[in-house]
């Protein structure tokens, strides 16, 4: 056990589930292969061959899913792995199939079908089309597919391979940012359930849950408040369906006060299904959320750096919450 | 032409039989130019073979794509050149920015240098209310259409005083005052874009046509076929120009495509589909005069695929040194493949055409270099004094009034 970076940790767990499934196969625009840390150098094209792994493949996102799902439902569970610029390319793909089609042929279709869904992510200077966060919540949005959005390569890894190993269609998101945060990788095969929240630290003042992206700044936030002597609780949501809303209820009944952070975009985001969720559960309690505008990304580095929530803000808004 | 003189159109009528009939607005045959095309033979690619009567003539290999010199006036010509010497130093003087380091810039560049015959001389054979649409490697397409390159350098710097006003940076470089429907960052969405600005044109009746301008990756989904399929369905003005130049980002188009003459595609629309040297100014010119008389007849679309290369990386500048054109030793393509192509540098071989035909002195074609060079450093500074935007103006131009609200910040 080491620490591992995020792409490395998501290959290693799809190389360990092809090995376990003769079938199990990957569609990928880039031949998908990476090095750990210490040389280690997995290919799985190499390993597993051309039917399973295509070396090349063209840029066609609806190809990608649309074969994924066809391999998928015919009983070859399949991984697509669509560019984060053309998230939303395959969407009818996932609206209208991937997660209508159990219910829509009364239980016969069965689909094992994990969308890796690389995340931009707010970048600076890539702008517009290519700085995105959040569109979890669109797929979320969708009946009949489970979303999940990693925030470290060991949730990473243990997520994939529950997704892979779930019979219904999962949107595994992934966004760049957690490839490089720094924790331990277990090198064998293990599952993080879906539909769990990780409490990554126990507190009584607030309770702060972060999706992904924004877990990095509220795990930086967690540190100034505690030095600080604010006690939250800090909770890593991981699936955001199917919502882990009990466990966000039983934090926000000890402590009184909820707020989410966000990099997606306010309006229909993850965090207003978080609030009203805990809101129904737990009447009386005070509630905040911090999020991306309802604005395209800009390209200036200044400009989208100040849309952007971020620690600083997360300490603030976690400060006033507690002294109001 | 309006659109109901266009419905009045013959509509089996083809190409060839509009190829030879005069043309309009074209200055005098020179007859010294002429002969000189006879003697030059193959060497100009689009004018392989010459006939004295005709205004038009059929190329060899019957792609039908040829226009005589005799039909583009001197200052067509020339302003062709200008636009590819500007692209070529434009491009490289922002290429010596990021090397320099000293400007701390940020962003991706993906550059066009290679490319500019394909630009300058698909653009040359347009109206300047014409549109294109254009994607990310197209920076080329912009300056070829009278992009100013104060407001694409300050851009790239995503300054207050660039062409996107600091939002766009160099993959989204916008000019609609010049019919320029943008470069985008996703990849097939010109031809979508460009198909539709020509249902557009026929809406609203002007005899205007639309061109995306789309890499051989942009093929490979299914936008390049509903923009394709729907034209020439509604006989829409529209021309898609895939830029073939050998590689999806770093893979190989043999790799992805099992067609290795991309305008083959045309064949199954029942449109015509023409595979052209991309190096070739003129070639990509003439072929390009062609698919514009028959989208301003109202006969429909047209596929041109050009065969090109990119000097430089996919995006960045890995292999890229300062003052040395190209970027070798990229671990996907063959250092001796970018010699081959630079030794087919549209450039020189343009000017040398210009020279040959007398169009051009060497004298005055190096002024026109020296005067890009100037133009291209003023740009540069221009972009570095230029103000930044301020922070909050990304809550602006969400919708055409108004800014939406904060909601980054606990109020």
């Amino acid at each position: 056990m080491a620490p591992k970076p995020g792409r490395f940790a998501v290959i290693e767990a799809i190389q360990q589930e092809m090995q376990r499934d003769q079938n199990l196969s990957l569609w990928w625009w880039i031949r998908p292969t990476a090095v750990s840390p210490f040389g280690k150098v997995i290919d799985l094209h190499r390993e597993f061959g051309q039917d399973r792994v295509p070396q090349y493949t063209p840029i066609d996102e609806e190809w990608f899913v649309g074969a994924a799902a066809g391999a998928a439902m015919s009983g070859v569970p399949c991984i697509a792995n669509p560019g984060y610029m053309c998230m939303t390319r395959a969407f009818d793909l996932v609206f209208n199939q991937i997660g209508k089609l159990r219910h829509m042929t009364g239980g016969q279709a069965s689909m094992p079908f994990v969308l890796w869904q690389d995340g931009a992510g707010r970048t600076p200077g890539m702008a517009g089309q290519h700085s995105d966060a959040g569109q979890e919540a669109l797929f979320a949005g969708l009946p009949g597919v489970k979303v999940v959005v990693p925030s470290n390569p060991h949730d990473a890894k243990g997520l994939m391979i529950a997704a892979i190993r779930d019979p219904d269609p999962v949107i595994f998101y992934h966004y760049g940012a957690i490839n490089r945060v720094r924790i331990d990788v277990p090198d064998d095969a293990y599952a993080i359930k879906i539909g769990e929240a990780n409490i990554v630290q126990e507190g009584t003042d607030i309770t702060i849950v972060g999706i992904g992206p924004s877990m990095l700044d509220v795990n930086e936030a967690a540190k100034t408040l505690k030095a600080d002597g604010v006690n939250a609780e800090i909770i890593d949501i991981r699936s955001i369906k199917p919502m882990p809303a009990a466990q966000i209820a039983a934090s926000v009944r000890k402590t009184g006060k909820l707020l989410v952070v966000d990099h997606g975009h306010e309006t229909m985001g993850t965090s207003a299904e978080i609030i009203a969720r805990a809101a129904i559960d737990v009447p009386g309690a005070k509630f905040a959320r911090i999020a991306f505008p309802d604005a395209p990304p800009p390209g200036n580095r200044e400009m989208i750096a100040w849309m952007t929530p971020d620690a600083t803000r997360t300490v603030d808004a976690a400060k006033k919450m507690v002294a109001s | 032409m309006s659109a109901v003189e266009n419905q009045s159109m013959p509509s089996d009528q083809s190409a060839e039989d509009l190829a030879h009939k005069p043309a309009q607005n074209e200055p005098n045959a020179g007859v010294r130019r002429r002969s000189f095309m006879k003697a030059l033979g193959g060497v100009a690619g689009g004018v392989a073979v010459m006939s004295a009567a005709a205004k038009r003539v059929q190329a060899t290999g019957g792609s039908g794509w040829s226009y005589v010199l005799d039909d583009i006036s001197d200052d067509k010509l020339i302003d062709m050149y200008d636009k590819m010497l500007k692209i070529r130093w434009w491009e490289e003087g922002i290429k010596e920015v990021f090397l320099g380091g000293k400007d701390d810039m940020y962003g991706v560049i993906h550059l066009y240098i290679g490319e500019e015959a394909v630009a300058c001389g698909a653009i040359g054979a347009l109206n300047e209310d014409d549109f294109i649409a254009s994607h990310h490697r197209g920076h080329g397409h912009l300056i070829a259409k009278g992009g100013d390159l104060d407001k694409m350098s300050a851009e790239i710097f995503f300054r207050e005083t660039g062409y996107n006003k600091g939002y766009g940076g160099s993959m989204h470089i916008t000019d609609m005052s010049k019919g320029i429907l943008g470069m985008n960052g996703i990849v097939g969405v010109s031809h979508m874009l460009a198909a539709g600005a020509a249902h557009g044109i026929k809406v609203r009746g002007t005899n205007q046509v639309a061109v995306a301008f789309g890499g051989d990756g942009s093929v490979n989904n299914g936008w390049f076929y509903g923009a394709l399929r729907n034209a020439a369905l509604y006989k829409l003005p529209f021309i898609s120009i895939v830029e073939n130049n050998g590689f999806q980002v770093s893979i190989p188009a043999v790799e992805t495509n099992p067609v290795r003459d991309l305008s083959k595609i045309a064949h199954g629309l029942d449109i015509p589909g023409y595979t052209v040297d991309g190096q070739d100014t003129l070639a990509m010119y003439s072929v390009m005069k062609t698919a514009v008389e028959r989208a301003r007849a109202g006969l429909g679309p047209t596929l041109i695929e050009a065969k090109t290369y990119r000097f430089y990386d996919h995006a960045g500048l890995s292999g890229a040194k300062s003052g040395v054109l190209g970027a070798f030793g990229l671990p996907y393509r063959s250092d001796k493949d970018l010699m081959a192509w630079i030794a087919n540098d549209p450039l020189p071989k343009y000017r040398n055409t210009l020279v040959s035909i007398g169009v051009l002195t060497e004298e005055k074609a190096n002024q026109m270099e020296a005067d890009v060079k100037k133009q291209v450093a003023a740009s540069i500074d221009f972009a570095r004094k230029s103000p930044k935007p301020q922070q909050d103006m990304g809550l602006s131009n969400v919708y055409a009034q108004g800014a939406v609200a904060p909601s980054q910040m606990f109020a």
